[in-house]
């Protein structure tokens, strides 16, 4: 088998995790106007609450992830209550930089609490299984697994449930939807709340497969933001496919490229997109 | 003491042409700059090595500075074509990749070593007071700055800027091409942040890549909300405050025993990211409003 299979596993791997974020960030960005940049710090919220209660607490690593879920959530819906409601009629890229401030607070918070240091979850180590000359470990398949879950979760409720409906069409022209009855801060929290879970799910997956480290969600803001442009601002599916093409060209990439390099393949995706193709790869209108 | 000081005041001045430079893009032109550090990181290493390398500083710091320009300009060339979102964005992923680069290609910019023994301009001339003499070197560019962006936007050019910020689609209905107005606000603000970075590179005769990480990017806005966006006169004050708020958490350590050193920096860095939001929400035209209509 040639090694580039492998990479390319890694990468939709990768793109799994990515992909949460980038989902959340990318319906936030046309719910709300303003591209949050605090969405992928959200992942080391989640991350580090998986840690304390699964190292901390000794919790199984599943009900760890389960609290990063909610305690994310609550976390997104208090900065969006704090920080963001009061400004919701100023321009949007005031909003953008307040949201660099809170993504700028919320990681030196972790860092304050546990340091720079690289962490782990407390959980077996496993032997990665090989499948016709893949390696593959069990991890991997259950982040994968999990992902995908949430991703279908996710599109479910967009598309069939009335608050999901509420909020596409608050995203699409939010004065209408409030005409027509659309509860708007409601549906602002509840978008908030789960797409803060998203990327606190994402940042248990992330720990999982590499580490934990203080600046593991901010660091992923490129991969995120191009993930997101590449399938269209404001779409789900787009997001997703985003992500799964910028995890597996970072992955793949390293074959060419230096590893340290990785973070210029999403800013060459960014550019490459905002020359060829500045409405994303589904062409839809940003 | 005296050291202390003048070496604070030295650095308040570059300081104070970042926020200058900052407030030509955000505050007149509403211009998302992320990645100020990246055009300070450009000008210092474009001046540095190339004065190293046995150019004289005549020719390195125009150098410095129109390199830190055209990098801008061709950045929001491409940033600006559809959403000006992105901007912030490509910005942001400049910096990063920028600082990968500095770090990792050290056949040209020495690596995690940086660059060393840096020229001081007129050492041996004025070595006894070397410090002194600086920071007047330093003064005078920031006057000059300040003279030059002051008159600016009162010109018929920075009332086009200043009208592209408040509605863009009035200035084009009005037949100002705005995104030529806006490239040339972009490359014109990151031109001052490469001078301050060339003013800084001589200075300390001395850099490297950890110089210039992104959160030097949020202090800079941090400088520009606090002294009031639009307004070169609080792009001053709120250098002076930020640089007051940085060095006097600093004695923070003394006073508060379990404060160690990551702590610490975290603490400081919690501190700014909070004063940035709030003065976001609270107090969004700063210490020194803009005066509505004054030119």
């Amino acid at each position: 088998m040639p090694p580039i299979v492998q990479y390319v596993f890694n990468g939709v791997v990768t793109g799994g995790i990515l992909a949460l974020p980038a989902v959340a960030f990318s319906l936030l960005w046309r719910l709300l106007r303003f591209p949050n940049f605090a969405v992928s710090t959200y992942l080391t919220v989640g991350a580090y609450v998986g840690l304390m209660l699964n190292h901390d607490a000794h919790a199984p690593i599943q009900l760890a992830w389960l609290g990063a879920l909610v305690a994310t959530g609550a976390v997104a819906l208090a900065v969006d209550r704090i920080a963001f409601r009061p400004m919701r009629a100023r321009r949007p890229f005031s909003l953008a930089i307040a949201s660099i401030g809170v993504a700028f607070v919320l990681e030196n918070v972790v860092r304050f609490v546990w340091g720079n240091d690289f962490r782990s979850y407390d959980v077996p180590v496993m032997r990665a299984t090989s499948i016709a000359g893949l390696r593959v470990g069990r991890d991997q398949l259950l982040i994968l697994g999990a992902a995908v879950v949430m991703m279908a979760a996710a599109q479910m409720f967009l598309l069939r449930t009335r608050l999901g409906i509420a909020m596409r069409a608050t995203a699409d022209n939010a004065l209408l939807a409030a005409v027509k009855g659309v509860p708007t801060e409601r549906v602002i929290a509840y978008a908030t709340l789960g797409g803060g879970a998203l990327a606190g799910g994402a940042g248990v997956f992330l720990g999982l497969d590499a580490s934990i480290d203080p600046l593991m969600g901010g660091g992923l803001i490129i991969s995120v933001f191009a993930a997101a442009i590449l399938g269209g601002v404001g779409s789900a599916p787009g997001a997703l496919a985003g992500a799964l093409i910028v995890g597996v060209m970072e992955e793949v990439g390293t074959l060419l490229i230096p590893p340290t390099y990785k973070t210029a393949i999403g800013f060459t995706v960014i550019l490459a997109v905002l020359l060829v193709r500045p409405t994303g790869l589904a062409g839809a209108r940003a | 003491m005296i050291a202390y000081l003048t070496a604070i005041a030295t650095l308040v001045g570059v300081r104070a042409l970042l926020t200058l430079g900052l407030n030509v893009q955000w505050g007149l032109t509403g211009l998302v700059n992320l990645g100020a550090v990246a055009f300070f990181a450009v000008g210092a290493y474009t001046s540095a090595l190339l004065a190293v390398g046995g150019t004289p500083l005549l020719l390195a710091w125009p150098a410095g500075v129109g390199v830190a320009a055209a990098a801008a300009a061709a950045l929001a060339m491409v940033a600006l074509r559809l959403r000006e979102d992105y901007l912030a964005i490509v910005t942001l992923g400049f910096g990063e990749v920028l600082r990968l680069f500095l770090l990792n290609e050290a056949w040209l910019t020495g690596g995690a070593n940086g660059v060393t023994a840096i020229p001081r301009p007129m050492h041996a001339r004025f070595s006894a007071h070397y410090d002194v003499f600086y920071l007047l070197v330093v003064l005078a560019a920031v006057a000059l700055v300040y003279v030059v962006l002051e008159r600016l936007r009162r010109s018929p050019f920075g009332r086009v800027l200043r009208a592209i910020r408040e509605d863009e689609t009035v200035a084009a209905v009005a037949g100002k091409p705005v995104f030529r107005f806006k490239v040339q606000a972009f490359a014109l603000g990151s031109a001052v942040a490469g001078l301050a970075g060339i003013l800084f590179a001589h200075y300390l005769a001395y850099i490297e890549p950890n110089m210039f990480l992104p959160q030097e990017s949020l202090f800079v806005w941090l400088a520009l909300i606090l002294g009031g966006s639009g307004n070169n006169r609080g792009a001053l004050v709120g250098s002076i405050v930020l640089l007051g708020l940085l060095e006097g958490s600093r004695f923070a350590k003394d006073v508060i025993p379990f404060l160690t050193g990551v702590r610490l920096a975290a603490a400081q860095q919690m501190l700014v990211g909070v004063v940035l939001v709030v003065l976001m929400i609270r107090r969004p035209e700063g210490l020194l409003p803009e005066k509505p209509g004054s030119d």
